[in-house]
């Protein structure tokens, strides 16, 4: 099955930006679940950059505008051949070790110590099971609401506002997950239906990392485009960089993904 | 000899006077101090120092041999000589850098391997700093005081010569230019041991 994706993402500065520096992690992840086709980047104004990946393997775009600047428009669109299943084999033992700690907005506090432990997984007979209940218990106990957390708003944080986005869900659900002994992901993607980026999480169950979306409650469908992933949001974050100059600016994201019959 | 240790407190003086100063943060302050200076600290006699000459080598590959398995296969690891949350627990870990190889697989072009000799006469390894550890450029400039006050003394002893040092660290760097320019940057910008990069950069280039 094939999806179709635009992501068109456009910063306007109050004031000129005298030179950036960028990267953008949004070009889908070749995985065995999905196989990037046709992908074609604009950017505005022209810039050099250079492409790469970075030590999490997400494609990733570098560059710098050195000339004045007062907008910057991205787009990147596409299209991906999704398998129909929700996993990705891992051979390599030692890429997983780094998600079985805690890591930067993933560091459980005394809050999500305390609500881990009345988690009740005794039933639980495989690593998968005892993921999904986490997420479910999860599920009933945090509420959709934008707008109250920020990007760089923390797990416990989060946890104790009781509220937020799907990046908030992710981090609380990547704690919880290692509290419980289980290598856990941070996902950033597309989703059919949204306007924006969306975010989830793979649990690495039995030799497989497994896509759970803690904010729908569901295992991942062949509606979800990968494009980066790492132990928390910071590391695989679609735009970081630099500006010098600029006053204040306003990031607008538009996104489509549509599935091809 | 003689008239050197008669020139500590000058030596003081002209530290005091080229702002030879390192800078600590401590409880969050940073703070810049002057060196005491000490005209003849330690001596180490020619086969001593050989011997931990030898050593320090070897401690320096094991080094680098042990940053290069930990950003790629991890086989001290997976052989149990290390607990994987040692490292991945680490403020030092970098995931950025797994699977980069630095040209000539040299991560750690210069380590700091801070030394004491105990008194037992033997030597000890308080510590090993590999992330770009500073303060070659102290004894450099107390030995260049220390000769202009007493030239002498380093006519009639035999005495290892460290001016060098700058050369030995030129050729330990094979694309130091675009490097250094950016450390210089980054000095400037975090105000530390700002004497001791500068003078290197400047020796280097």
């Amino acid at each position: 099955m094939y999806l179709q994706y635009d992501y068109q993402m456009t910063i306007c500065y109050s004031l000129p930006v005298e030179k950036c520096f960028y990267t953008i992690k949004c070009i889908p992840k070749t995985t065995m679940r999905q196989k990037p086709t046709e992908t074609e980047i604009q950017m505005s104004p022209l810039s050099n950059w250079s492409y790469g990946e970075d030590g999490w393997k997400n494609k990733t775009i570098y560059g710098s505008i050195q000339k004045e600047h007062d907008m910057f428009d991205f787009r990147i669109h596409g299209k991906v051949e999704i398998q129909p299943i929700k996993y990705e084999e891992e051979a390599d033992w030692d890429q997983i070790g780094m998600y079985r700690y805690p890591f930067g907005k993933c560091c459980p506090g005394e809050g999500l110590r305390q609500y881990f432990a009345v988690i009740d997984l005794k039933d639980c007979v495989s690593v998968l099971e005892k993921s999904m209940r986490i997420m479910h218990v999860l599920h009933q106990h945090f509420s959709y609401v934008s707008h109250q957390t920020e990007v760089s708003t923390s797990a416990e944080e989060a946890w104790h506002m009781g509220m937020g986005v799907c990046q908030d869900y992710a981090h609380i659900f990547i704690v919880l997950l290692r509290l419980a002994g289980i290598p856990a992901r941070y996902v950033c993607g597309l989703l059919v239906g949204e306007g924006a980026s969306h975010a989830w999480v793979e649990a690495f169950c039995e030799g497989r990392w497994i896509g759970l979306d803690p904010t729908n409650d569901c295992c991942i469908s062949d509606s979800h485009i990968k494009l980066g992933d790492g132990r928390d949001a910071s590391e695989c974050a679609i735009n970081r960089g630099i500006i010098i100059g600029g006053g204040s600016q306003q990031q607008n994201v538009r996104v489509v993904v549509k599935q091809i019959i | 000899m003689r008239e050197l240790i008669r020139h500590t407190d000058h030596v003081n003086e002209l530290l005091a006077r080229y702002g030879v100063k390192f800078g600590i943060y401590k409880n969050n302050v940073f703070k810049e101090q002057l060196f005491p200076f000490d005209a003849i600290p330690r001596v180490i006699e020619h086969e001593e120092f050989e011997r931990l000459e030898r050593g320090l080598k070897q401690r320096v590959k094991a080094l680098n041999l042990f940053l290069k398995d930990i950003y790629s296969k991890k086989q001290i690891v997976k052989d149990g000589v290390i607990p994987e949350e040692f490292i991945f627990i680490s403020s030092g870990y970098l995931a950025e850098c797994e699977g980069v190889m630095p040209p000539g697989e040299i991560y750690s072009h210069i380590s700091g391997i801070d030394l004491v000799k105990g008194k037992n006469e033997e030597w000890y390894i308080l510590e090993d700093n590999l992330r770009v550890p500073s303060g070659a450029s102290y004894p450099m400039i107390a030995r260049e005081l220390c000769r202009r006050c007493s030239p002498e003394t380093f006519k009639n002893t035999r005495l290892e010569d460290n001016r060098n040092y700058a050369q030995l660290l030129r050729k330990g760097l094979p694309y130091r230019k675009e490097q250094l320019e950016r450390v210089k940057e980054l000095s400037e910008m975090e105000e530390m041991n700002y004497y001791e990069i500068v003078m290197n950069v400047e020796n280097i280039l």
